[in-house]
């Protein structure tokens, strides 16, 4: 008790320490101008996605190497970056870590805001935990939000909150694409879709079946599977018998665990099987080979030669390096925390660091960004959600006998409501949209 | 026999009456929509499959937990890094077969005696001398399940990998009915666990070193005092433990996936299954680790429409059902 009101004494000294030197500065500007601007990274390093910790945070990372003259203090995508500044303002960062849970997520998004006192908040990772934390957005009108790569349709659909930007689009724009593959490439007419039973899955079916359904083909049966599950067996044997094949919406762990039962229950991957977007990433690569052929939906071209592309592969890994190449660049995850990053950059740059006014002069600038990034240029509607290109890729063996990806179809243009065929009203779920 | 005592046995049948009531609803629902009895559209081998499926992750989860019982049993040590050792010894197998391109079976004999060597200096090292202090022993193996699952995030990456199974296991064989195909190698996880068991129960029920261990479990403090060497008996049974629990390891990381947090949610089918089962009772961890595998497996297909996200919630149930009319599990002692 003494410690701590000792502790809480010498606190209050300071403050007020602090407080005479900046009166006795007498100039207001000065302080504004070279103050330094805090950001945090959430993402998330426990629980299914923990893997992607990695892919995300040397995203953001590399935008502030490259963009921002900060300096990666290691190898790894964990070591920290120094020096980053933006127009005369250091940039400093903190770290959250989520576990894929709105409650863990919102805590973290709480603990760097209120505690910590970061002015902007990129992230986070995953679909649910985005829905809550744009919620909480609406509370913090002050501070900047930008996501990273949480991928539900309500997210900027229906919350909407004014200061939360989303530069990498939703679950359902990056499934663009593949719906008139199924149909029309693969010929499919009869489709399953299995996947994690929360937010991101329900959206990228709808993006699937946005296209899928109105072509003229059927889905037969959706099977959601809670999140965290560690035995997927069951889930693969209530696919029906008699699909052209199925859409795969999981990601890290549960990812492994259905491609390994559905090969090893002699199915074929390449041939009856599309990837959701967090299928088509190299963490799933452990299954091996049955992966060789199978296609999927992604944001981020994986396994371009585009120039913009391959300069931010080399550019990413040559910071943090990765064997096989290119498997830590090319990843959803890596891609659009970069973007994220990107964005807070250029926006921080247009407004000289200024983040004065609650932050309204830096959100005009985020709102009004033309975003040139490695997947193309990105602009944001008036809900603050990209118009995005989108790609179809394919898990491909290379010259060497590893697995890379090759981007087979490019999809420009693409917006949230897919031209009108969603609305704040119709959130995906379980079995919506129908078919 | 007093009123009370009337009161409580009465409450006590009731519960069982309603656990049983429950089972024989949840079975017969279960065999209503596998079937498609009374009008509904059946499915057979689905049905098959998905019974197989629980029986298969049962004999992955008894040869995890019967290390576990085996331990409490013995030395009421709850081994809360039970879990750690099962991601442990999978990751090493992982390392040997995918890295070093060893046999997989070599791979497998050299993960699950390491972890055995592991198990037996955790409990030199840290339990020994905090000996008969359960809880003060269950807080050390939390605070090494801990630091373990921190230190095998840098040594093996977060990424779910999975480990190539024996060629000619990593297929499928037909079952022979309507044309149905299941992977083999969750076959040999069923037939490792039933050789596991039959060797447990060989090995306990007919050798001196089994006597002694049942010995042990009746009355430690009697064993010891006939000249016993017990805290070689109990080395000899940690490290018997800690060899289960890597050796499922090896076999769930080759039949599912190794990520981190699956040494959490493997401790937590543990403790359901020895809670289910009673605990330290090996015929016990047989008949929890069916019930879990099947419950977990069968839930997840046959619960109504729009409730399967539940079937999470259906393996507690099942603990609370049981504890409600167990509270010393099926097989357990008083």
């Amino acid at each position: 008790m003494t410690i701590v009101r000792t502790q809480r004494r010498w606190g209050i000294l300071a403050v007020a320490i602090l407080g005479l030197t900046v009166a006795a500065c007498g100039n207001p500007s000065t302080t504004t101008t070279s103050s330094t601007i805090k950001v945090g990274i959430l993402t998330t390093c426990g629980g299914p996605f923990a893997a992607f910790e990695q892919e995300s945070f040397s995203g953001a990372k590399y935008a502030l190497v490259q963009n921002a003259g900060g300096h990666s203090q290691g190898t790894g995508p964990e070591d920290g970056v120094s020096g980053a500044t933006v127009a005369g303002h250091p940039i400093s960062i903190s770290f959250g870590c989520s576990d894929a849970t709105p409650d863990k997520a919102l805590a973290e998004a709480r603990r760097l805001i209120q505690n910590v006192g970061v002015d902007i908040l990129l992230g986070p990772l995953s679909g649910d935990e985005g829905i809550a934390i744009a919620n909480y957005a609406k509370q913090q009108p002050n501070k900047t939000f930008v996501n990273g790569t949480s991928g539900a349709q309500q997210t900027t659909l229906s919350v909407k909150a004014p200061n939360f930007f989303r530069f990498g689009g939703d679950g359902a724009q990056w499934l663009a694409g593949l719906g008139k593959y199924a149909y029309n490439t693969l010929k499919w007419r009869n489709v399953a879709i299995l996947g994690e039973d929360y937010s991101y899955p329900w959206t990228q079916a709808a993006g699937f079946i946005g296209e899928f359904c109105p072509a003229g083909g059927k889905i037969s049966k959706r099977i959601w599977i809670p999140l965290g599950t560690t035995d997927w067996a069951s889930a693969v044997a209530q696919l029906p018998s008699n699909i052209d094949g199925f859409l795969l919406l999981t990601g890290g762990t549960d990812t492994v665990a259905v491609e390994k039962d559905y090969a090893n229950s002699g199915g074929n991957l390449a041939t009856h099987m599309l990837g959701g977007s967090s299928v088509m990433d190299p963490t799933s690569f452990t299954v091996g080979s049955p992966l060789n052929g199978l296609a999927g939906g992604s944001p981020v071209p994986l396994g371009s030669t585009d120039p913009a592309w391959t300069s931010y592969v080399n550019g990413l890994e040559s910071v943090y390096p990765a064997t096989p190449k290119g498997s830590l660049a090319g990843s959803l995850f890596t891609g659009l925390y970069y973007n994220g990053m990107n964005a807070i950059i250029q926006g921080l740059k247009q407004v000289n660091g200024d983040l004065s006014g609650n932050q309204s002069k830096f959100q005009q600038a985020l709102a009004g960004l033309s975003l040139s990034t490695p997947n193309g240029t990105v602009t944001l509607d008036s809900n603050r959600n990209a118009i995005i290109t989108n790609y179809v890729v394919q898990i491909l063996t290379q010259s060497d006998g590893s697995l890379g990806f090759k981007t087979i179809q490019t999809v420009p243009n693409v917006n949230q409501t897919f031209n009108g065929y969603f609305g704040p009203t119709s959130a995906p779920s379980r079995d919506s949209p129908s078919c | 026999m007093s009123l009370r005592r009337l009161q409580a046995e009465l409450s006590h049948r009731l519960a069982g009456a309603l656990a049983l009531l429950v089972l024989f609803f949840s079975i017969a629902w279960v065999l209503i929509r596998a079937l498609g009895l009374f009008g509904g559209t059946g499915n057979l081998p689905q049905f098959i499959v998905v019974t197989l499926n629980g029986i298969t992750l049962a004999g992955l989860y008894f040869i995890v937990a019967s290390g576990f019982t085996l331990i409490f049993g013995l030395m009421r040590v709850v081994n809360m890094a039970h879990g750690s050792l099962y991601l442990l010894g999978g990751y090493l197998a992982f390392r040997l077969v995918q890295q070093q391109a060893l046999n997989y079976w070599l791979a497998l004999v050299l993960a699950a005696i390491a972890i055995g060597v592991v198990g037996l200096l955790m409990q030199q090292i840290f339990l020994r001398w905090n000996q008969g202090q359960d809880l003060r022993q269950a807080l050390i193996t939390i605070a090494l399940s801990v630091v373990l699952a921190d230190q095998m995030i840098p040594l093996f990456g977060a990424e779910a990998v999975t480990t190539t199974p024996p060629s000619g296991l990593g297929g499928s064989i037909g079952l022979g009915i309507s044309g149905v195909r299941y992977p083999t190698f969750r076959l040999v996880v069923l037939g490792l666990a039933l050789l596991i068991g039959f060797g447990l129960w060989f090995g306990i029920k007919n050798t001196r070193f089994g006597m002694i261990i049942r010995a042990g479990v009746d009355d430690r403090a009697m064993t010891s005092a006939l000249g016993i060497n017990v805290q070689l008996v109990f080395a000899v049974t940690f490290f018997i433990g800690a060899l289960l629990a890597g050796l499922g390891g090896v076999l769930g990381g080759t039949m599912i996936a190794l990520a981190p947090g699956q040494d959490a949610s493997f401790l937590l089918s543990s403790l359901v299954v020895v809670i289910v089962g009673g605990m330290g009772s090996l015929a016990g961890a047989v008949i929890g680790a069916l019930a879990l595998g099947l419950v977990d497996q069968l839930s997840g297909v046959y619960l109504p429409t729009g409730y399967t996200n539940f079937s999470i919630l259906l393996t507690f149930a099942l603990l609370v059902f049981v504890l409600a009319v167990r509270p010393t599990g099926l097989f357990g002692r008083r």
